[in-house]
């Protein structure tokens, strides 16, 4: 009976978007495929093992929620920096308001332009690398993304990009369902930096598939709308070569829910990779990250640090697997994730997973949750600090071992500015 | 055997090769004993739930109780989501009641009982004699301790065989026999406790139990009785092709104090057997129950043909403010190892604490940890988990902590490390965690890695076999779990890492 | 100018009175010591009179100038002039020792209407006062006594207390698990912010901290309460005696 029902909803989650028609032969196939995944894996439920602390029921839902747009009258986040702006309104690329796509060492255009193209580097990564991800925990939301969307970009980096791709996610409709699905290659050697910012819609999915070829480097940092009861569902499906580095932080200010999927795969030896993130939530406010690295390579490293600052009654959740097989000796891998809950209504759920089959590793994971310390927080006061503030500097410490994984300074200082706004802002 | 032969290639000499020979010994506990038995007939269904029930003299009560379990068990399917993998079990193809036939009249006491069975259980070390000497376990007897007495209830298949010490310990107002007995003679107190920490409905397993079980130990230590001495029970299955389906029920009233020991053994037989337990511990307020458990099932042979199937339920219930509890297990044997003794802190300020050291080798597999409910305010739990694996053995741990928004001021602390030796086995953590207030802490570590280079290095410098370094090694990884254990019990698991790391090496 | 007045205070948890009526009384740029067995709530006089959790105040008050501080958060009555240096100083990982000075006297000046110190007035002054104590610039930078040694621990407290200049500072067990080098370094540090004006309450076991600091007063407590009061001549007393006569004499 449960079986039916689930098709059934997956049936629905597709009829509530309109797949684009054209495109070339292997774009038409692989949305064909992703179709059928998500079909057969059905939509999620609360009794899947990897839904069981957060309610897929309003990423289900036939209509995205009314969202208010939220106005703000502060700097976007990384508007300082120097970048090459791409601009979606509503899950819309809007050149407009972009820069040129173009730049040195670096290969650009949407998504809709490339699946026209009949051979195409990107066949080999669009809906491949998320297929991949399917196993052994299925991600519906990804399939669906990648069987409907018709938006998003496609960039290759055939050497050192230094002027960052930034991805601006804007809104104007108050019940826009978005759907962007990027599809990004790191050449051998190159190095590529993207941003994201922005909510993007009520109710927004994004698929991100990344390979990072043998020496490649990427890094990747994103903010998170703060409007309050937007939706949003994430997925970084990437590969990574031998002697790549990749680095990924998440900010979350607000939202009503947020479920930020990495699947990382480390295919080459002595790479290093970081997936962290800090997210600060008040009131009605889920957060979830669910991480799954693989080592299949010897002599490399991962990183997952995750810090989450909960209050009046925010939920956060962090899923985290580091799976080590056979082959990997040699494997660093570390995984933090902590709650700081500020009141008595807020909760932590965690489930850090290790699933180990090499003997020359050392992995280890460390959790813990619990409110602001008070020996800390009286020594701080003692030495004349009001409470207030004192809360907020233990609020930010917290969080900084997660910031530290920022590879570029000047932005992490972005990113603290915003956390010690938004810590000013809610302390009460 | 090929582990002496591979060591022996390294170019160790024979005196390394003899110590290690001391250390490693083989499953010694696998011989068979030849006794006449009763069976009933293979399978399940009803009517072998009313013979069990009648071969028992239960009362009606307790009959409809069991078939109640059983149609609901019809209706259940086994969990699938631990991670280890095993033929499917054909439930009509067990024997789910064996007696030796020389317990179909009941011996008055001890001296009555089958010689054999006696010498079988002298054989394994456990005197059923009530001397004042230190029994229960092996390798205690280098050290006696003036005085101490350990009463045993010793199971044999599917029925207690004889329970030691009971007269003494019914002048301290303890009551400790089987619970086949107890239900014939405490009736009020099984009817009120069973079923109440695992409930029939539980889980697959569990619910099997309660529908089969043929007996177990039964423990009622009365307000404010500290139990005069360590009560154990031994399990031994020996008829082929049978399952063994215990149930220990313990309770420890208001300020009562018990520490308990549980021991299994099988002999080595190349088939698998079933062995589905299922232990509630009941613990009112200020009382204190501490259960240590070796567990040393026959696990298979190297090629993974036999051993136990152990699926055992565990739950301790603290009803009362205070209320303290100790799970200690050391889990060397079985085949396939499913099992999570748990804590429910339901009265305030009760403590929980779970210490475990899961030894997997060659193809065994265990997924075991433990569950810590806290419900009461200021509760606290302790985990300390020590996971061994080795040969192309799979050992997961699983646990949840759960902290209720009224268990306010509750703190958990979990120590999860494995230990990997070899490159074809696998070790795996799987905690949840969930923190629902903010008073309340939670702290997680978790480790995995391999024995050290350096450390082994030095203990073969200074001239030790490279097994009993490992086995040394391992005792020092293991060392905060085997502490908690009752000091006879701590020599015991030693010896037993070393036993069942042999062939890990070389 | 500083004043315990018949304070009495217990565990919050517990239904248990550890302090039972203690006074004490130090004028303006004096020094005073106070020694006693364990137990006998030195520490708790000195968390009380700050503001930590976990104690309940029954009776008394603590005037600072006047004021009562037992009236105040902990951070205000830092403000008002009340230093403790921890026995035992909290590590807080994450926040850097310079970020928490700074923030610290801001706070103090800003709580007390005076401007706030611009990073470069404040690098110059925290600079100069940690050469004093010889504590380098990789101790600056470090998260707040993480990774620090007993002796550098302390060293840091007293360049707090360098830096927040205030008017009365007690020091609990400052020469706990100090070497006899580590420890002059400290007295000396202490010695250099004796002007006159300032206050000292002195709490140690030994006599030989008070050979550094020398005392003007030195007051004897057990179970509660300041038993015997003299010169530096007591501490040496006890020193020879231990407390047990003392105690006996008393009763």
């Amino acid at each position: 009976m449960g079986e039916v029902k689930r098709e059934n909803l997956a049936e629905a989650l597709l009829a509530r978007h309109s797949a684009p028609r054209s495109g070339a032969g292997w774009a038409l196939s692989a949305r064909r495929a992703a179709r059928d995944r998500v079909l057969a894996l059905g939509a999620a439920g609360r009794r899947d093992e990897y839904w069981r602390y957060t309610n897929p029921a309003a990423l289900n839902g036939a209509e995205a929620p009314d969202v208010e747009v939220l106005q703000l009258d502060e700097t976007p986040v990384f508007d300082g920096v120097e970048k090459l702006l791409i601009t979606f309104v509503d899950g819309v690329y809007r050149p407009d308001l972009s820069d040129d796509l173009q730049g040195e060492n670096l290969e650009i255009m949407t998504l809709e332009e490339a699946l026209e193209v009949d051979i195409h580097w990107a066949s080999d990564l669009f809906g491949v690398f998320e297929a991949r991800g399917q196993n052994p925990v299925p991600r519906p939301f990804a399939a669906l993304n990648t069987a409907m969307a018709g938006q998003g970009v496609v960039i290759r980096a055939n050497g050192k990009v230094t002027k960052p791709v930034a991805l601006r996610y804007c809104r104007e409709n108050r019940q826009s369902d978005v759907l962007l699905h990027h599809v990004i290659r790191v050449e051998s050697g190159a190095e590529l930096t993207v941003l994201e910012n922005g909510a993007g819609g009520a109710r927004l999915n994004t698929v991100m598939e990344v390979d990072v070829a043998d020496g490649g480097s990427f890094h990747h940092l994103r903010a998170q709308g703060r409007d309050h009861t937007r939706l949003a569902i994430t997925h970084i499906f990437a590969r990574l070569g031998a002697e790549a580095r990749f680095k990924s932080f998440t900010l979350t200010v607000n939202g009503q829910l947020t479920r930020n999927e990495v699947v990382l795969d480390i295919d080459g030896d002595d790479t290093k990779a970081s997936v962290a993130g800090a997210c600060l939530g008040d009131g009605d406010f889920l957060h979830d990250d669910t991480i799954f690295v693989t080592h299949d390579a010897r002599d490399c490293e991962s990183r997952q640090v995750f810090k989450k600052v909960l209050k009046n009654g925010a939920t956060g959740v962090f899923q985290g697997k580091i799976l080590v097989k056979a082959d990997a000796q040699k494997t660093d891998g570390y995984q933090i994730s902590q709650g700081l809950l500020l009141d008595d209504d807020s909760n932590f759920l965690a489930k850090p997973e290790l699933e180990i089959y090499a003997d020359d590793v050392a992995c280890s994971h460390g959790s813990t949750c619990g409110a602001v310390d008070e020996n800390s927080l009286f020594y701080l006061m003692s030495r004349g600090v009001p409470r207030k503030q004192a809360q907020n500097m233990m609020i930010l410490a917290f969080l900084d071992e997660a910031i530290a994984e920022i590879e570029n300074e000047e932005l992490a200082e972005d990113i603290r500015t915003r956390l010690s706004g938004w810590a000013e802002r809610h302390s009460a | 055997m090929s582990t002496q032969e591979s060591i022996a290639k390294d170019g160790v000499d024979a005196e390394t090769v003899d110590a290690v020979k001391t250390v490693g010994e083989k499953y010694k506990y696998g011989f068979a004993t030849d006794i006449e038995m009763e069976y009933a007939p293979k399978g399940v269904n009803e009517d072998i739930v009313r013979l069990i029930s009648s071969k028992n003299e239960e009362p009606e009560w307790m009959l409809e109780w069991r078939l109640d379990a059983f149609r609901r068990w019809e209706k259940m399917t086994e969990p699938k989501w631990a991670m280890v993998n095993y033929p499917e079990i054909d439930f009509q193809d067990i024997y789910y009641y064996a007696r030796p036939k020389s317990m179909i009249e009941k011996p008055k006491s001890l001296d009555d009982v089958d010689p054999k069975l006696l010498e079988t259980y002298k054989k394994l070390g456990i005197p059923l004699s009530e001397q004042a000497i230190l029994a229960g376990v092996e390798g205690a007897g280098d050290t006696p301790v003036e005085g101490r007495k350990v009463a045993v209830d010793a199971v044999f298949d599917s029925v207690s065989v004889g329970t030691t010490f009971k007269k003494e310990l019914a002048a301290a107002g303890v009551i400790f026999c089987s619970i086949s007995e107890a239900i014939k003679d405490h009736p009020e107190l099984v009817k009120k406790y069973l079923g109440t920490v695992v409930p029939p409905t539980d889980n697959y397993y569990a619910t099997l139990n309660s529908a089969v079980f043929s007996d177990g130990s039964f423990v009622y230590i009365p307000e404010g009785v500290k139990c005069p001495m360590e009560l154990s029970t031994y399990f031994r299955i020996n008829a082929e092709n049978t399952g063994q389906f215990e149930r220990t029920l313990i309770i420890a009233e208001k300020g009562a104090q018990v520490s308990y020991l549980e021991g299994c053994t099988a002999p080595m037989r190349d088939e698998n057997q079933l062995h589905a337990a299922v232990v509630e511990l009941i613990i009112q307020e200020d009382a204190d129950i501490k259960y240590s458990t070796v567990q040393n099932w026959y696990p298979g042979d190297e090629n993974g043909v036999g051993g136990i199937y152990n699926f055992v339920t565990k739950r301790a219930d603290c009803r009362g403010d205070r209320a303290k509890v100790m799970w200690t297990q050391v889990e060397t044997g079985s085949a396939v190892t499913w099992k999570y003794p748990s804590c429910i802190l339901r009265g305030d300020d009760s403590q929980g604490e779970f210490y475990s050291i899961a030894i997997t080798n060659n193809m065994q597999q265990a997924d075991t940890g433990t569950k810590m409910i806290h419900l009461g305010k200021r509760t606290k739990s302790r985990i300390v988990s020590k996971g061994i694996s080795a040969g192309k053995a799979q050992n997961t741990y699983r646990g949840l902590v759960s902290i209720h928004p009224k268990a306010v001021n509750s703190r958990n602390y979990t120590q999860c490390d494995s230990l990997l030796i070899g490159d074809k086995c696998g070790a795996h953590t799987v905690p949840y965690m969930e923190c629902r207030n903010n008073s309340s802490r939670i702290e997680h570590e978790a480790t995995t890695s391999k024995v050290d280079d350096e450390q082994l290095f030095y203990c073969r410098q200074r001239g030790m076999g490279e097994e009993e370094a490992v086995a040394l090694i391992v005792n020092g990884f293991a060392k905060e779990v085997l502490q908690s254990l009752p000091m006879e019990f701590a020599m015991e698991a030693q010896k037993l890492v070393a036993i069942s790391l042999e062939g890990s090496v070389g | 100018m500083f004043e315990i007045k018949n304070l009495k205070a217990s565990l919050a948890d517990e239904d248990k009175q550890i302090l039972k009526g203690m006074n004490l009384k130090i004028g303006a740029g004096e020094v005073h010591a106070i020694m006693g067995p364990n137990g006998s709530g030195k520490s708790t006089m000195s968390y009380v009179a700050s503001g930590k959790g976990g104690y309940v105040v029954d009776e008394g008050e603590v005037l600072l100038d006047g004021a009562n501080l037992l009236d105040m958060e902990p951070d205000e009555r830092a403000a008002a002039g009340l230093f403790l240096a921890f026995q035992y100083p909290v590590e807080i990982p994450g926040v850097g020792n310079m970020t928490f000075l700074r923030t610290a006297v801001n706070a103090q000046r800003k709580m007390r209407g005076e401007d706030e110190l611009n990073a470069a007035q404040f690098l110059k002054i925290v600079r100069e006062k940690a050469k004093a104590l010889k504590i380098d610039a990789d101790m600056l930078k470090r998260p707040v006594n993480v990774g620090f040694s007993g002796g550098e621990k302390k060293r840091n407290e007293i360049l707090q207390m360098a830096m927040l200049e205030p008017k009365v500072c007690i020091l609990d067990e400052t020469d706990s698990g100090l070497d006899v080098d580590a420890m002059k370094l400290v007295a000396e540090g202490v010695n250099a912010l004796r002007d006159g004006k300032r206050s000292f309450l002195v709490i140690t076991h030994y006599q030989r901290l008070l050979d550094h600091i020398v005392p003007d007063v030195v007051h004897i407590m057990a179970d509660g309460k300041i038993i015997k009061s003299g010169g530096p001549e007591l501490a040496l007393e006890v020193e020879n005696n231990g407390y047990e006569g003392l105690m006996n004499e008393v009763v």
